[in-house]
């Protein structure tokens, strides 16, 4: 496990895709792409991925299915949706779903950065009280009961890590 | 408060009717609700008036002529006491032939005892020279009255007792005479007494009958006998002409007051008539009955016509209200659209906007030292031509915009149209078309004349139709069909397929600018739009009929010659 930040970035305009992964690339992301919807959600179930950045409107699958999926299958990633539409209101819909924020696009890189670290911060901290709570029933367990109840507990920690 | 201040700014903008508007639809609804309410009222309150009048009239006939009747019997009972009274001096037994002066006066006085109507009486023999008297005119004794009426009507006739008319005789005074004729063994002899006529007079209203009536006498030759000094004199001509064949009637009579209701009886037993007629004074508009019901007919028509007015202000406020609420209404459903219209312009410009921005922050981040990378002049140019290109597709979205709101020139020449269709079909559609499984059914009225049309324009409105056509039979199988048709002053382009058809929902917003229905990325929702500005900037109409699963057909009806 790398100390990159693990990024999907899911967009059907290829020009933009390629740059922005770039870019982040540049600035220490570990960044995937994906043009459209039923790719990305192939890619998050191979590799585990810390955050995602979805485009709202897609051929195929859109990002609000995409996110749909990726917070259904995955517990710990944070998703951040990109809209080029004026209108908030399907991108507040999203935030509903589980969205971490969103970003009309065009948008200014430091602010993209910005949200990207908060959503990793947050992502951090739910797993690391999960991780604790975990940790304070193994150590009660420790201290009476079976080993099997550890190990299944274990098993659960590195099942999340997937 | 700032947001109620907006609202009604845009009500007020947004109101479709002036004042004007209002107040003549107030107009008609008055005269709706005076003919649907007040018309029958009015002919109801009318016929009852008229039945009411009429009834009124008649009951103050028979009023008037009950006030005649009972007068007339007062008066003959009056006249028949007195005749009476007169007689049983005469035949009293203690009746001499040769009475003495004192006895005369006791005959006066019982007399008067009876009536205070008697003035004086008088003792005749059969040539008329008075014998004895009592009196108040003693200058009468003596006299002979032998050519009077009454003495000659008493020696000539049968009858042996006369009531005279009202005359002013020897004493120029009015009076009226009773007298008695008797023969006493072979002489005649007559008694007379002569009467007051006032004292009379007093008599019958002392009777308190004639109530809003006044009573006068007249005899048959139609001379007042009795009568208030409002109406003339006695012994003057009466304007009222009674009927002498009938012992009772009704009439009516002209006087300076208006015209007058009055009821007469003629007396048993005296050649009079007495006549009740309406006092000049109860006839007063606002005291009759029938004007106190016409007053209240009009009190009542008056509310009627309150309660319209009040309604139909009602009405117009009402109606005012739900018009502001309409209006609020399709100002919001704009304000909708243009919020639709924006947020499509948004969606189509911010992508490439977005392009441009990664691509030059991109460039940006390769030209900053901290990242430590070099400027490939490959790459470079070709993510300038990606900026450029983004940069244009931008462009492409405003100026198409911009044809859809406004006018362009257009480059008017003579075209035969079917060229101008198959040049859409053969050479800017045809290798598409050929590849797919979509036939292009073409049928041409031959006999079009040329129209006057800008060629590249009109290409670009059916190609954009065509297009549709073949995006909505999609992969399958189907045709495509344009037919050309004349109607009236226009040439008619009908282009039907067999495609997908559209719901009522999306037929109503097809040529909405940014409304598509394809996948994202295929369409901008410009075409169509689009097309119809330049359909409408040629002078024509463009049609539209789709049924869902079916399929869609457009009709282009253009004018031959646009007017300019």
């Amino acid at each position: 496990m790398s100390d990159r930040i693990k990024l999907l970035i899911v967009d059907d305009e290829e020009e933009f895709l390629e740059s922005i992964a770039k870019r982040l690339e540049m600035r220490d992301f570990n960044v995937r792409t994906a043009t459209r919807g039923a790719q990305a959600v192939e890619i998050a179930r191979e590799e585990k991925f810390d955050l995602a950045l979805l485009d709202l409107k897609m051929p195929g699958m859109d990002g609000k299915q995409v996110l749909e999926i990726l917070k259904k299958e995955h517990k710990y990633i944070e998703v951040i949706i990109l809209t080029g539409h004026g209108s908030v209101d399907s991108a507040i819909d999203c935030t509903k779903l589980g969205a971490f924020g969103y970003l009309p696009k065009p948008y200014e890189l430091e602010k993209l950065l910005d949200t990207l670290r908060q959503a990793f911060q947050v992502r951090m901290e739910k797993k690391f009280r999960v991780d604790q709570e975990r940790m304070d029933r193994i150590a009660k367990l420790a201290t009476g009961s079976s080993a099997l109840g550890i190990l299944r507990e274990l098993k659960e920690i590195d099942d999340d890590e997937k | 408060m700032n947001k109620e201040k907006q609202r009604a700014v845009i009500s007020a903008d947004a109101l479709p009717f002036n004042t004007e508007h209002y107040r003549e639809w107030r107009r008609r609804q008055i005269m709706r609700m005076a003919v649907t309410y007040l018309a029958p009222l009015v002919i109801l309150v009318v016929y009852f008036q008229y039945r009411y009048i009429g009834l009124e009239k008649d009951s103050h006939r028979v009023h008037l002529g009950t006030i005649a009747e009972h007068q007339a019997n007062t008066l003959d009972l009056f006249m028949s006491e007195r005749r009476v009274n007169l007689v049983n001096v005469v035949d009293h037994p203690r009746f001499s032939v040769q009475p003495l002066s004192e006895e005369m006066s006791d005959y006066l006085s019982d007399l008067r005892r009876a009536s205070e109507a008697f003035v004086d009486i008088g003792f005749f023999d059969s040539a008329g020279v008075q014998l004895a008297y009592a009196g108040p005119h003693p200058s009468l004794e003596s006299r002979n009255y032998r050519n009077e009426d009454w003495f000659t009507t008493l020696t000539s006739a049968d009858d042996n007792c006369v009531i005279t008319d009202v005359y002013l005789g020897f004493r120029q005074q009015l009076h009226f005479t009773i007298a008695v004729s008797r023969t006493v063994g072979d002489r005649f002899l007559i008694l007379r007494a002569t009467l007051d006529p006032w004292r009379m007079y007093e008599y019958i209203e002392s009777q308190q009958m004639a109530g809003d009536a006044t009573t006068y006498i007249v005899n048959r030759a139609g001379v007042y006998q009795l009568v208030e000094e409002e109406l003339g004199r006695p012994l003057e001509e009466c304007p009222v002409e009674v009927s002498s064949e009938e012992t009772y009637g009704f009439g009516e009579v002209e006087s300076d007051r208006g015209s007058l209701k009055y009821g007469f009886r003629w007396l048993r037993n005296t050649e009079w008539a007495l006549i009740a007629q309406s006092a000049p004074g109860a006839e007063s508009f606002f005291s009759t009955p029938q004007s106190r019901s016409v007053l209240v007919s009009a009190a009542l028509l008056l509310v009627a016509v309150l309660v319209i007015f009040n309604r139909a202000g009602k009405l117009v406020a009402q109606q005012k209200e739900a018009d502001q609420t309409r209006a609020q209404l399709e100002h919001a459903a704009k304000l909708a659209s243009v919020g639709e219209l924006a947020s499509g312009i948004a969606h189509e410009i911010n992508n490439p906007l977005a392009v441009i921005t990664e691509e030059a922050g991109l460039l940006m981040d390769y030209t900053d030292p901290q990242f430590g990378h070099t400027l490939d002049e490959e790459d470079l140019r070709q993510r300038l031509g990606t900026i450029q290109k983004s940069a244009f597709r931008c462009r492409d979205i405003t100026r198409k915009l911009l044809r859809f709101v406004r006018k362009t020139d257009f480059d008017l020449q003579e075209h035969d149209v079917h060229d101008i269709i198959d040049g859409v079909i053969d050479d800017l559609l045809g290798p598409e078309i050929l590849v797919s499984s979509i036939g292009v059914e073409r049928s041409y009225d031959g006999s079009l004349p040329k129209l006057r049309t800008d060629a590249n324009q009109l290409q670009q409105v059916v190609l954009n139709i065509v297009n549709n056509a073949s995006d909505a039979i999609g992969d399958g199988k189907g045709e495509i069909r344009i037919t050309t048709s004349r109607r009236d002053n226009n040439v008619l382009i009908s282009i039907s397929d067999t495609g997908c058809g559209m719901t009522s929902d999306q037929l109503e917003k097809v040529f909405l600018p940014f409304f598509t229905t394809k996948e994202v990325g295929k369409g901008t929702g410009l075409g169509l739009s689009v097309s119809y500005g330049i359909v409408r900037g040629l002078g024509g109409e463009i049609e539209v009929e789709s049924a869902k699963d079916i399929g869609t057909t457009f009709r282009l009806v253009l004018p031959f010659r646009q007017k300019r």
